[in-house]
Protein backbone atom coordinates (compact mmCIF):
# COMPACT_ATOMS: atom_id res chain seq x y z
CA UNK A 1 0.00 0.00 0.00
CA UNK A 2 1.42 3.36 -1.01
CA UNK A 3 0.68 6.83 -2.23
CA UNK A 4 0.28 7.49 -5.94
CA UNK A 5 3.46 8.49 -7.73
CA UNK A 6 2.29 12.01 -8.52
CA UNK A 7 1.28 12.68 -4.91
CA UNK A 8 -2.20 13.66 -6.02
CA UNK A 9 -3.98 14.32 -2.74
CA UNK A 10 -6.51 12.00 -1.17
CA UNK A 11 -9.42 14.42 -1.41
CA UNK A 12 -11.69 12.24 0.69
CA UNK A 13 -15.19 11.63 -0.58
CA UNK A 14 -16.57 13.36 -3.64
CA UNK A 15 -19.69 13.54 -5.75
CA UNK A 16 -20.21 13.87 -9.48
CA UNK A 17 -21.50 17.38 -10.14
CA UNK A 18 -24.95 17.25 -11.77
CA UNK A 19 -27.23 20.10 -12.83
CA UNK A 20 -30.10 18.92 -10.64
CA UNK A 21 -27.95 19.58 -7.57
CA UNK A 22 -26.66 23.05 -8.49
CA UNK A 23 -29.13 24.98 -6.37
CA UNK A 24 -28.61 22.79 -3.31
CA UNK A 25 -24.82 22.99 -3.51
CA UNK A 26 -24.76 26.76 -3.90
CA UNK A 27 -27.31 27.45 -1.18
CA UNK A 28 -26.31 24.80 1.37
CA UNK A 29 -22.58 24.53 0.72
CA UNK A 30 -22.49 20.88 1.86
CA UNK A 31 -19.29 19.40 3.24
CA UNK A 32 -17.97 17.45 0.27
CA UNK A 33 -14.34 16.54 -0.30
CA UNK A 34 -14.43 17.37 -4.00
CA UNK A 35 -16.62 17.50 -7.08
CA UNK A 36 -15.95 15.69 -10.32
CA UNK A 37 -17.26 17.39 -13.44
CA UNK A 38 -18.18 15.79 -16.74
CA UNK A 39 -15.65 17.58 -18.92
CA UNK A 40 -17.68 17.78 -22.14
CA UNK A 41 -20.62 19.47 -20.40
CA UNK A 42 -18.53 22.60 -19.86
CA UNK A 43 -16.40 22.86 -22.99
CA UNK A 44 -18.72 24.77 -25.31
CA UNK A 45 -20.90 26.76 -23.00
CA UNK A 46 -20.60 30.30 -21.81
CA UNK A 47 -23.89 30.19 -19.99
CA UNK A 48 -25.25 29.07 -16.67
CA UNK A 49 -23.32 25.76 -16.39
CA UNK A 50 -19.96 27.50 -16.67
CA UNK A 51 -21.08 30.29 -14.33
CA UNK A 52 -22.10 27.72 -11.70
CA UNK A 53 -18.89 25.77 -12.22
CA UNK A 54 -16.84 28.90 -11.62
CA UNK A 55 -18.61 29.41 -8.30
CA UNK A 56 -18.23 25.79 -7.26
CA UNK A 57 -14.57 25.59 -8.23
CA UNK A 58 -13.93 28.62 -6.02
CA UNK A 59 -15.21 26.70 -2.98
CA UNK A 60 -14.37 23.05 -3.66
CA UNK A 61 -11.55 21.03 -5.20
CA UNK A 62 -12.54 19.94 -8.71
CA UNK A 63 -11.37 17.07 -10.89
CA UNK A 64 -12.32 16.57 -14.54
CA UNK A 65 -13.73 13.39 -16.02
CA UNK A 66 -14.22 13.10 -19.78
CA UNK A 67 -15.98 10.63 -22.03
CA UNK A 68 -14.83 11.66 -25.51
CA UNK A 69 -11.03 11.50 -25.59
CA UNK A 70 -11.37 8.15 -27.40
CA UNK A 71 -7.84 7.19 -26.47
CA UNK A 72 -8.09 3.79 -28.16
CA UNK A 73 -9.59 4.98 -31.46
CA UNK A 74 -7.65 4.67 -34.71
CA UNK A 75 -8.89 8.14 -35.70
CA UNK A 76 -6.42 11.01 -35.26
CA UNK A 77 -6.32 12.65 -31.84
CA UNK A 78 -8.60 15.70 -31.76
CA UNK A 79 -6.23 18.49 -30.76
CA UNK A 80 -8.95 21.14 -30.73
CA UNK A 81 -10.79 19.08 -28.15
CA UNK A 82 -7.62 18.64 -26.10
CA UNK A 83 -6.97 22.39 -26.20
CA UNK A 84 -10.43 23.01 -24.74
CA UNK A 85 -9.88 20.36 -22.08
CA UNK A 86 -6.60 21.99 -21.11
CA UNK A 87 -8.18 25.44 -20.98
CA UNK A 88 -11.02 24.18 -18.78
CA UNK A 89 -8.53 22.49 -16.44
CA UNK A 90 -6.70 25.78 -16.07
CA UNK A 91 -9.93 27.70 -15.51
CA UNK A 92 -11.22 25.36 -12.81
CA UNK A 93 -7.87 24.53 -11.25
CA UNK A 94 -8.71 20.86 -11.75
CA UNK A 95 -6.35 18.66 -9.79
CA UNK A 96 -6.32 16.03 -12.52
CA UNK A 97 -7.94 15.16 -15.84
CA UNK A 98 -9.35 11.71 -16.45
CA UNK A 99 -11.04 9.75 -19.23
CA UNK A 100 -11.52 6.08 -20.10
CA UNK A 101 -9.58 3.15 -21.54
CA UNK A 102 -11.82 2.79 -24.56
CA UNK A 103 -12.69 4.19 -27.94
CA UNK A 104 -15.89 6.09 -28.69
CA UNK A 105 -15.98 6.29 -32.48
CA UNK A 106 -14.12 6.15 -35.76
CA UNK A 107 -14.21 7.87 -39.16
CA UNK A 108 -15.15 11.14 -37.48
CA UNK A 109 -18.24 9.78 -35.76
CA UNK A 110 -18.87 9.60 -32.05
CA UNK A 111 -21.15 6.88 -30.68
CA UNK A 112 -20.85 8.44 -27.21
CA UNK A 113 -20.31 5.01 -25.73
CA UNK A 114 -17.23 3.63 -24.01
CA UNK A 115 -16.44 0.87 -26.48
CA UNK A 116 -14.08 -1.96 -25.55
CA UNK A 117 -10.63 -2.53 -26.98
CA UNK A 118 -9.25 -5.96 -27.81
CA UNK A 119 -6.50 -6.63 -25.27
CA UNK A 120 -3.78 -7.20 -27.83
CA UNK A 121 -0.19 -6.04 -28.18
CA UNK A 122 -1.31 -3.91 -31.12
CA UNK A 123 -4.00 -2.14 -29.06
CA UNK A 124 -1.55 -1.64 -26.24
CA UNK A 125 1.11 -0.05 -28.45
CA UNK A 126 -1.51 2.12 -30.10
CA UNK A 127 -3.04 3.37 -26.84
CA UNK A 128 0.33 3.91 -25.14
CA UNK A 129 1.55 6.11 -28.00
CA UNK A 130 -1.62 8.19 -27.92
CA UNK A 131 -1.59 8.57 -24.14
CA UNK A 132 1.97 9.88 -24.33
CA UNK A 133 0.92 12.40 -26.98
CA UNK A 134 -2.00 13.57 -24.86
CA UNK A 135 0.16 13.87 -21.76
CA UNK A 136 2.68 15.99 -23.63
CA UNK A 137 -0.13 18.22 -24.82
CA UNK A 138 -1.73 18.52 -21.39
CA UNK A 139 1.68 18.86 -19.74
CA UNK A 140 0.69 16.46 -17.02
CA UNK A 141 -0.39 12.91 -16.37
CA UNK A 142 -3.60 11.64 -17.89
CA UNK A 143 -5.67 9.50 -15.54
CA UNK A 144 -7.61 6.66 -17.21
CA UNK A 145 -10.53 4.61 -15.97
CA UNK A 146 -11.23 0.95 -16.54
CA UNK A 147 -14.67 0.89 -18.21
CA UNK A 148 -17.50 -1.59 -17.78
CA UNK A 149 -17.54 -3.92 -20.77
CA UNK A 150 -20.19 -6.19 -22.22
CA UNK A 151 -18.19 -8.27 -24.67
CA UNK A 152 -14.76 -9.85 -25.03
CA UNK A 153 -12.80 -10.12 -28.25
CA UNK A 154 -11.55 -13.55 -29.20
CA UNK A 155 -8.12 -12.37 -30.25
CA UNK A 156 -7.17 -10.71 -26.95
CA UNK A 157 -3.64 -11.69 -25.98
CA UNK A 158 -4.01 -10.87 -22.30
CA UNK A 159 -6.54 -10.37 -19.52
CA UNK A 160 -8.03 -6.94 -18.97
CA UNK A 161 -6.11 -6.38 -15.72
CA UNK A 162 -2.83 -7.22 -17.46
CA UNK A 163 -3.69 -4.76 -20.23
CA UNK A 164 -4.60 -2.01 -17.75
CA UNK A 165 -1.46 -2.54 -15.66
CA UNK A 166 0.85 -2.57 -18.67
CA UNK A 167 -0.90 0.42 -20.20
CA UNK A 168 -0.37 2.47 -17.06
CA UNK A 169 3.28 1.46 -16.73
CA UNK A 170 4.25 1.80 -20.39
CA UNK A 171 2.41 5.07 -20.97
CA UNK A 172 3.38 6.39 -17.52
CA UNK A 173 -0.21 7.47 -16.86
CA UNK A 174 -2.50 7.40 -13.84
CA UNK A 175 -5.46 5.15 -13.19
CA UNK A 176 -8.95 5.98 -12.05
CA UNK A 177 -9.94 2.64 -10.61
CA UNK A 178 -13.69 2.06 -10.91
CA UNK A 179 -14.57 -0.65 -8.44
CA UNK A 180 -18.12 -1.01 -9.72
CA UNK A 181 -16.85 -1.47 -13.26
CA UNK A 182 -14.61 -4.29 -12.12
CA UNK A 183 -17.63 -5.97 -10.53
CA UNK A 184 -19.75 -5.44 -13.66
CA UNK A 185 -17.12 -6.71 -16.09
CA UNK A 186 -16.23 -9.65 -13.84
CA UNK A 187 -19.90 -10.69 -13.79
CA UNK A 188 -20.28 -10.24 -17.54
CA UNK A 189 -17.11 -12.10 -18.42
CA UNK A 190 -17.03 -14.63 -15.59
CA UNK A 191 -13.76 -13.83 -13.88
CA UNK A 192 -12.73 -13.17 -10.28
CA UNK A 193 -12.78 -9.41 -9.51
CA UNK A 194 -10.26 -9.87 -6.70
CA UNK A 195 -7.70 -11.18 -9.19
CA UNK A 196 -8.23 -7.97 -11.17
CA UNK A 197 -7.80 -5.71 -8.13
CA UNK A 198 -4.70 -7.53 -6.95
CA UNK A 199 -3.03 -7.00 -10.33
CA UNK A 200 -3.44 -3.23 -10.38
CA UNK A 201 -0.26 -1.17 -9.73
CA UNK A 202 -1.32 0.81 -6.67
CA UNK A 203 1.09 3.65 -7.20
CA UNK A 204 -0.69 4.47 -10.47
CA UNK A 205 -4.11 4.77 -8.87
CA UNK A 206 -5.16 8.38 -8.29
CA UNK A 207 -8.89 8.03 -7.68
CA UNK A 208 -11.68 5.51 -7.15
CA UNK A 209 -15.18 5.43 -8.59
CA UNK A 210 -18.21 3.83 -7.00
CA UNK A 211 -21.67 3.53 -8.55
CA UNK A 212 -24.83 1.49 -8.72
CA UNK A 213 -25.65 -0.85 -11.59
CA UNK A 214 -28.56 -2.79 -13.07
CA UNK A 215 -28.48 -6.57 -13.11
CA UNK A 216 -30.40 -7.91 -16.12
CA UNK A 217 -29.80 -11.52 -15.09
CA UNK A 218 -27.87 -12.45 -18.21
CA UNK A 219 -25.57 -9.48 -17.79
CA UNK A 220 -25.06 -6.29 -15.76
CA UNK A 221 -25.32 -2.79 -17.19
CA UNK A 222 -23.34 0.03 -15.60
CA UNK A 223 -26.29 2.40 -15.27
CA UNK A 224 -25.17 4.62 -12.36
CA UNK A 225 -28.84 4.65 -11.39
CA UNK A 226 -28.92 3.22 -7.89
CA UNK A 227 -27.19 2.70 -4.56
CA UNK A 228 -23.86 0.90 -4.45
CA UNK A 229 -24.46 -2.79 -3.91
CA UNK A 230 -22.91 -4.72 -1.02
CA UNK A 231 -20.54 -6.86 -3.14
CA UNK A 232 -19.13 -3.64 -4.63
CA UNK A 233 -18.59 -2.20 -1.15
CA UNK A 234 -16.73 -5.41 -0.24
CA UNK A 235 -14.52 -4.98 -3.31
CA UNK A 236 -13.94 -1.34 -2.35
CA UNK A 237 -12.73 -2.51 1.05
CA UNK A 238 -10.39 -4.99 -0.59
CA UNK A 239 -9.10 -2.28 -2.93
CA UNK A 240 -8.37 0.02 0.02
CA UNK A 241 -6.37 -2.76 1.64
CA UNK A 242 -4.32 -3.53 -1.48
CA UNK A 243 -3.97 -0.08 -3.06
CA UNK A 244 -4.59 2.38 -0.23
CA UNK A 245 -6.71 5.43 0.49
CA UNK A 246 -7.53 7.54 -2.55
CA UNK A 247 -10.05 10.23 -3.45
CA UNK A 248 -13.31 8.32 -3.80
CA UNK A 249 -16.19 9.48 -5.93
CA UNK A 250 -19.79 8.32 -6.22
CA UNK A 251 -21.37 8.52 -9.70
CA UNK A 252 -25.17 8.77 -9.96
CA UNK A 253 -26.26 9.69 -13.48
CA UNK A 254 -29.74 8.29 -14.04
CA UNK A 255 -32.85 8.65 -11.89
CA UNK A 256 -30.78 11.07 -9.85
CA UNK A 257 -32.21 11.52 -6.35
CA UNK A 258 -31.94 14.53 -4.04
CA UNK A 259 -28.43 15.67 -3.20
CA UNK A 260 -28.73 14.40 0.38
CA UNK A 261 -29.39 10.85 -0.86
CA UNK A 262 -26.30 10.88 -3.07
CA UNK A 263 -24.27 12.48 -0.30
CA UNK A 264 -25.35 9.87 2.27
CA UNK A 265 -24.44 7.13 -0.18
CA UNK A 266 -20.87 8.31 -0.65
CA UNK A 267 -20.47 8.87 3.08
CA UNK A 268 -20.85 5.10 3.52
CA UNK A 269 -17.34 4.90 2.09
CA UNK A 270 -16.09 6.69 5.20
CA UNK A 271 -16.58 3.62 7.36
CA UNK A 272 -14.53 1.51 4.93
CA UNK A 273 -11.84 4.16 4.91
CA UNK A 274 -11.79 4.31 8.73
CA UNK A 275 -11.42 0.54 8.92
CA UNK A 276 -8.46 0.71 6.58
CA UNK A 277 -6.82 3.51 8.58
CA UNK A 278 -7.29 1.45 11.79
CA UNK A 279 -5.93 -1.68 10.14
CA UNK A 280 -2.89 0.11 8.78
CA UNK A 281 -2.11 1.83 12.10
CA UNK B 1 -3.75 -12.64 -48.33
CA UNK B 2 -4.90 -9.57 -50.33
CA UNK B 3 -4.95 -6.36 -48.32
CA UNK B 4 -8.72 -5.92 -48.48
CA UNK B 5 -9.72 -9.53 -47.85
CA UNK B 6 -11.84 -9.99 -44.72
CA UNK B 7 -9.57 -11.13 -41.90
CA UNK B 8 -11.05 -13.40 -39.22
CA UNK B 9 -8.57 -11.86 -36.71
CA UNK B 10 -8.93 -8.26 -37.76
CA UNK B 11 -6.55 -5.43 -37.18
CA UNK B 12 -7.69 -2.73 -34.76
CA UNK B 13 -8.99 -0.28 -37.34
CA UNK B 14 -11.01 -2.94 -39.15
CA UNK B 15 -12.45 -4.18 -35.87
CA UNK B 16 -13.46 -0.63 -34.93
CA UNK B 17 -15.03 0.07 -38.33
CA UNK B 18 -17.02 -3.16 -38.03
CA UNK B 19 -18.19 -2.53 -34.50
CA UNK B 20 -19.30 1.01 -35.27
CA UNK B 21 -21.18 -0.15 -38.37
CA UNK B 22 -23.05 -2.67 -36.25
CA UNK B 23 -23.76 -0.36 -33.31
CA UNK B 24 -25.19 2.53 -35.32
CA UNK B 25 -27.30 0.37 -37.66
CA UNK B 26 -31.00 1.28 -37.28
CA UNK B 27 -32.33 -2.27 -37.60
CA UNK B 28 -32.19 -5.29 -35.31
CA UNK B 29 -28.84 -6.63 -34.16
CA UNK B 30 -29.15 -9.52 -36.65
CA UNK B 31 -29.77 -7.04 -39.48
CA UNK B 32 -26.89 -4.90 -38.23
CA UNK B 33 -24.39 -7.76 -38.23
CA UNK B 34 -25.53 -8.84 -41.71
CA UNK B 35 -25.60 -5.29 -43.13
CA UNK B 36 -23.36 -4.57 -46.14
CA UNK B 37 -21.27 -2.10 -44.12
CA UNK B 38 -20.57 -4.66 -41.39
CA UNK B 39 -20.10 -7.58 -43.82
CA UNK B 40 -17.49 -5.53 -45.68
CA UNK B 41 -15.35 -5.50 -42.54
CA UNK B 42 -16.12 -8.85 -40.94
CA UNK B 43 -18.36 -11.50 -42.55
CA UNK B 44 -21.27 -12.35 -40.29
CA UNK B 45 -20.40 -16.06 -40.30
CA UNK B 46 -17.05 -15.15 -38.69
CA UNK B 47 -18.67 -13.39 -35.72
CA UNK B 48 -17.89 -16.19 -33.26
CA UNK B 49 -14.22 -15.95 -34.24
CA UNK B 50 -14.19 -12.28 -33.28
CA UNK B 51 -16.46 -11.99 -30.22
CA UNK B 52 -16.57 -14.60 -27.47
CA UNK B 53 -19.86 -15.82 -25.99
CA UNK B 54 -20.45 -15.31 -22.26
CA UNK B 55 -22.00 -17.71 -19.76
CA UNK B 56 -25.41 -16.40 -20.80
CA UNK B 57 -25.14 -14.38 -24.01
CA UNK B 58 -24.19 -15.28 -27.58
CA UNK B 59 -21.64 -13.13 -29.43
CA UNK B 60 -24.48 -11.39 -31.29
CA UNK B 61 -26.34 -10.68 -28.06
CA UNK B 62 -23.20 -9.21 -26.50
CA UNK B 63 -22.67 -6.80 -29.41
CA UNK B 64 -26.41 -6.18 -29.21
CA UNK B 65 -25.98 -4.66 -25.74
CA UNK B 66 -23.97 -1.81 -27.32
CA UNK B 67 -26.31 -1.65 -30.32
CA UNK B 68 -29.37 -1.21 -28.07
CA UNK B 69 -27.75 1.42 -25.90
CA UNK B 70 -26.73 3.58 -28.90
CA UNK B 71 -30.23 4.54 -29.93
CA UNK B 72 -31.34 4.98 -26.32
CA UNK B 73 -28.53 7.47 -25.83
CA UNK B 74 -29.44 9.36 -28.98
CA UNK B 75 -33.12 9.46 -27.96
CA UNK B 76 -32.20 10.76 -24.54
CA UNK B 77 -29.95 13.49 -25.96
CA UNK B 78 -32.48 14.71 -28.53
CA UNK B 79 -35.34 14.54 -26.04
CA UNK B 80 -33.36 16.86 -23.76
CA UNK B 81 -32.99 19.43 -26.55
CA UNK B 82 -36.41 19.00 -28.18
CA UNK B 83 -38.90 18.26 -25.39
CA UNK B 84 -41.71 20.17 -27.14
CA UNK B 85 -41.35 18.19 -30.37
CA UNK B 86 -41.32 14.99 -28.34
CA UNK B 87 -44.45 16.12 -26.51
CA UNK B 88 -46.14 16.87 -29.84
CA UNK B 89 -45.11 13.64 -31.57
CA UNK B 90 -45.40 11.22 -28.66
CA UNK B 91 -42.65 8.81 -27.59
CA UNK B 92 -42.99 6.26 -30.39
CA UNK B 93 -43.00 8.72 -33.28
CA UNK B 94 -40.26 10.74 -31.62
CA UNK B 95 -38.09 7.64 -31.33
CA UNK B 96 -38.77 6.85 -35.01
CA UNK B 97 -37.67 10.40 -35.78
CA UNK B 98 -34.43 9.95 -33.79
CA UNK B 99 -33.69 6.66 -35.57
CA UNK B 100 -34.05 8.36 -38.97
CA UNK B 101 -32.32 11.59 -37.93
CA UNK B 102 -29.13 10.03 -36.59
CA UNK B 103 -28.71 8.05 -39.79
CA UNK B 104 -28.37 11.28 -41.76
CA UNK B 105 -26.90 13.46 -39.00
CA UNK B 106 -24.81 11.27 -36.66
CA UNK B 107 -22.83 12.89 -33.89
CA UNK B 108 -19.45 14.12 -35.07
CA UNK B 109 -18.69 16.09 -31.95
CA UNK B 110 -17.21 15.32 -28.56
CA UNK B 111 -20.46 16.56 -27.05
CA UNK B 112 -24.03 15.35 -27.44
CA UNK B 113 -25.21 18.90 -26.84
CA UNK B 114 -24.84 19.65 -30.54
CA UNK B 115 -26.46 16.44 -31.83
CA UNK B 116 -29.72 18.21 -32.65
CA UNK B 117 -28.25 21.17 -34.52
CA UNK B 118 -29.44 19.84 -37.88
CA UNK B 119 -33.04 19.04 -36.95
CA UNK B 120 -34.56 22.16 -38.61
CA UNK B 121 -32.61 21.29 -41.77
CA UNK B 122 -33.76 17.67 -41.47
CA UNK B 123 -37.43 18.72 -41.54
CA UNK B 124 -36.74 21.12 -44.40
CA UNK B 125 -35.28 18.22 -46.40
CA UNK B 126 -37.83 15.60 -45.33
CA UNK B 127 -41.04 17.13 -46.61
CA UNK B 128 -42.61 13.66 -46.53
CA UNK B 129 -42.66 13.84 -42.72
CA UNK B 130 -46.22 14.70 -41.58
CA UNK B 131 -46.36 18.37 -40.56
CA UNK B 132 -42.73 18.84 -41.64
CA UNK B 133 -43.07 22.59 -42.16
CA UNK B 134 -44.58 23.09 -38.71
CA UNK B 135 -41.99 20.78 -37.11
CA UNK B 136 -39.22 22.77 -38.77
CA UNK B 137 -40.48 25.94 -37.12
CA UNK B 138 -40.83 24.22 -33.76
CA UNK B 139 -37.31 22.81 -34.12
CA UNK B 140 -35.97 26.27 -34.96
CA UNK B 141 -37.50 27.64 -31.76
CA UNK B 142 -36.12 24.84 -29.57
CA UNK B 143 -32.70 25.03 -31.21
CA UNK B 144 -32.61 28.78 -30.66
CA UNK B 145 -33.32 28.17 -26.98
CA UNK B 146 -30.46 25.68 -26.55
CA UNK B 147 -28.11 27.96 -28.48
CA UNK B 148 -29.04 30.94 -26.32
CA UNK B 149 -28.49 28.78 -23.23
CA UNK B 150 -24.90 27.98 -24.23
CA UNK B 151 -23.75 31.26 -25.78
CA UNK B 152 -21.00 33.36 -24.26
CA UNK B 153 -22.00 35.78 -21.54
CA UNK B 154 -21.66 39.50 -22.24
CA UNK B 155 -22.26 42.57 -20.14
CA UNK B 156 -25.47 44.32 -21.08
CA UNK B 157 -25.74 47.80 -22.52
CA UNK B 158 -27.43 50.02 -19.95
CA UNK B 159 -29.52 53.13 -20.30
CA UNK B 160 -26.71 55.27 -18.85
CA UNK B 161 -24.25 54.15 -21.51
CA UNK B 162 -26.79 54.94 -24.19
CA UNK B 163 -27.50 58.34 -22.68
CA UNK B 164 -23.78 59.07 -22.78
CA UNK B 165 -23.71 58.84 -26.57
CA UNK B 166 -23.43 62.41 -27.91
CA UNK B 167 -26.51 63.38 -29.98
CA UNK B 168 -24.40 64.13 -33.04
CA UNK B 169 -23.20 60.49 -33.07
CA UNK B 170 -26.64 58.89 -32.89
CA UNK B 171 -27.26 58.74 -36.58
CA UNK B 172 -24.20 56.63 -37.29
CA UNK B 173 -24.15 54.63 -34.06
CA UNK B 174 -24.51 50.84 -34.34
CA UNK B 175 -25.75 48.54 -31.60
CA UNK B 176 -23.93 45.31 -30.86
CA UNK B 177 -26.30 42.46 -29.89
CA UNK B 178 -25.49 39.96 -27.16
CA UNK B 179 -24.42 36.55 -28.47
CA UNK B 180 -27.41 34.86 -26.83
CA UNK B 181 -29.99 36.51 -29.07
CA UNK B 182 -31.91 34.72 -31.83
CA UNK B 183 -34.55 36.30 -34.02
CA UNK B 184 -37.01 33.91 -35.62
CA UNK B 185 -39.51 34.67 -38.35
CA UNK B 186 -41.81 31.63 -38.40
CA UNK B 187 -44.68 30.47 -40.61
CA UNK B 188 -46.49 28.69 -37.79
CA UNK B 189 -47.73 29.66 -34.38
CA UNK B 190 -45.50 27.52 -32.14
CA UNK B 191 -45.76 29.21 -28.74
CA UNK B 192 -49.02 27.38 -27.86
CA UNK B 193 -47.12 24.10 -28.24
CA UNK B 194 -44.38 25.31 -25.92
CA UNK B 195 -46.99 26.30 -23.35
CA UNK B 196 -48.84 22.99 -23.73
CA UNK B 197 -45.61 21.16 -22.97
CA UNK B 198 -44.85 23.27 -19.90
CA UNK B 199 -48.41 22.80 -18.58
CA UNK B 200 -48.42 19.10 -19.45
CA UNK B 201 -51.47 19.51 -21.67
CA UNK B 202 -52.11 17.96 -25.08
CA UNK B 203 -50.46 19.81 -27.94
CA UNK B 204 -52.92 21.83 -30.05
CA UNK B 205 -53.35 21.25 -33.77
CA UNK B 206 -50.69 23.21 -35.66
CA UNK B 207 -51.96 26.49 -37.07
CA UNK B 208 -50.31 28.34 -39.90
CA UNK B 209 -49.85 31.94 -38.81
CA UNK B 210 -46.85 34.19 -39.40
CA UNK B 211 -45.10 34.67 -36.06
CA UNK B 212 -42.00 36.59 -35.02
CA UNK B 213 -40.14 35.58 -31.89
CA UNK B 214 -36.96 36.78 -30.24
CA UNK B 215 -35.17 34.29 -27.97
CA UNK B 216 -32.58 35.70 -25.59
CA UNK B 217 -30.81 35.10 -22.31
CA UNK B 218 -30.90 37.37 -19.32
CA UNK B 219 -29.29 36.55 -15.96
CA UNK B 220 -28.55 33.04 -17.29
CA UNK B 221 -32.22 32.34 -18.00
CA UNK B 222 -33.48 31.79 -21.57
CA UNK B 223 -36.50 33.97 -22.33
CA UNK B 224 -38.62 34.78 -25.37
CA UNK B 225 -40.83 37.59 -26.62
CA UNK B 226 -43.33 37.57 -29.44
CA UNK B 227 -42.87 40.52 -31.76
CA UNK B 228 -44.92 42.25 -34.41
CA UNK B 229 -43.68 42.15 -37.98
CA UNK B 230 -42.54 45.77 -37.71
CA UNK B 231 -40.70 45.13 -34.45
CA UNK B 232 -38.98 42.13 -35.97
CA UNK B 233 -37.90 44.08 -39.04
CA UNK B 234 -36.38 46.91 -37.01
CA UNK B 235 -34.64 44.55 -34.61
CA UNK B 236 -33.29 42.57 -37.58
CA UNK B 237 -31.74 45.68 -39.12
CA UNK B 238 -30.16 46.65 -35.81
CA UNK B 239 -28.76 43.15 -35.27
CA UNK B 240 -27.36 43.28 -38.80
CA UNK B 241 -25.41 46.40 -37.86
CA UNK B 242 -27.40 49.00 -39.75
CA UNK B 243 -26.71 52.48 -38.26
CA UNK B 244 -29.41 53.72 -35.91
CA UNK B 245 -30.33 56.69 -38.06
CA UNK B 246 -31.00 54.56 -41.11
CA UNK B 247 -32.81 51.82 -39.17
CA UNK B 248 -35.06 54.20 -37.27
CA UNK B 249 -35.88 56.25 -40.34
CA UNK B 250 -37.16 53.11 -42.01
CA UNK B 251 -39.21 52.07 -38.99
CA UNK B 252 -40.72 55.32 -37.79
CA UNK B 253 -42.30 57.92 -39.96
CA UNK B 254 -40.72 61.18 -38.81
CA UNK B 255 -44.06 62.94 -39.24
CA UNK B 256 -46.02 60.45 -37.11
CA UNK B 257 -45.63 61.00 -33.38
CA UNK B 258 -47.60 57.81 -32.76
CA UNK B 259 -45.17 55.69 -34.77
CA UNK B 260 -42.20 57.40 -33.12
CA UNK B 261 -43.66 56.61 -29.69
CA UNK B 262 -44.12 53.00 -30.71
CA UNK B 263 -40.50 52.65 -31.80
CA UNK B 264 -39.38 54.37 -28.60
CA UNK B 265 -41.34 51.82 -26.53
CA UNK B 266 -39.83 48.91 -28.42
CA UNK B 267 -36.38 50.34 -27.97
CA UNK B 268 -36.93 50.82 -24.26
CA UNK B 269 -38.05 47.20 -23.90
CA UNK B 270 -35.08 45.83 -25.84
CA UNK B 271 -32.61 47.80 -23.74
CA UNK B 272 -34.37 46.75 -20.52
CA UNK B 273 -34.34 43.10 -21.61
CA UNK B 274 -30.62 43.29 -22.36
CA UNK B 275 -30.61 42.58 -26.10
CA UNK B 276 -27.47 44.65 -26.68
CA UNK B 277 -24.00 44.58 -25.23
CA UNK B 278 -22.59 47.82 -26.59
CA UNK B 279 -22.86 50.72 -28.96
CA UNK B 280 -20.24 51.69 -31.53
CA UNK B 281 -20.21 55.42 -32.09
CA UNK B 282 -17.47 55.65 -34.68
CA UNK B 283 -18.48 57.23 -37.98
CA UNK B 284 -19.06 54.82 -40.86
CA UNK B 285 -16.21 54.24 -43.27
CA UNK B 286 -16.45 56.44 -46.34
Amino acid sequence: MSDNRWSFPDLGLGIGLRTTHYAHILSQEPEVGFFEILTENYLDTGGRPLHILDRISERYPVVMHGVSMSIGSTDPIDLDYLAKVKALAERTGALWVSDHICWTGILGRNTHDLLPLPYTEQSLRHAVARIRTVQEFLEGPLVLENPSTYLEFADSDMKEWEFVARLAEEADCGLLFDVNNVYVSAYNHGYDPVTYIDAIPGDRVCQYHLAGHTNKGSHIIDTHSDHVLDPVWELYGHTLRTVGLRATLLEWDAEIPAFEVVHQEVLKADEWRRQEVARAA
Amino acid sequence: MPHDAPNPRPELDRLQRWMQEVIVHPGTIAQAIASPGAEREIPSEKLAEVVLPSHSLSPAERVGVYHGMYLMRMEEALAADYPVIRHFLGDKTFNDLVREYVQSHPSRSYTLNRLGDHLPRFFADRTEWPQAEFLRDLARLELAMTEAFDEQEFSVLGGEELAAVPPEHWEHARLRPIAALRLLPLKYSVVPHLEAYHRDRPSPTPRRRATWIVVYRRDYSVLRLELSRAEHDLLRTLIDGVPLGEALAAAADQKSARKQDRVFRWFKTWIAEGFFTGVDVSSPAV
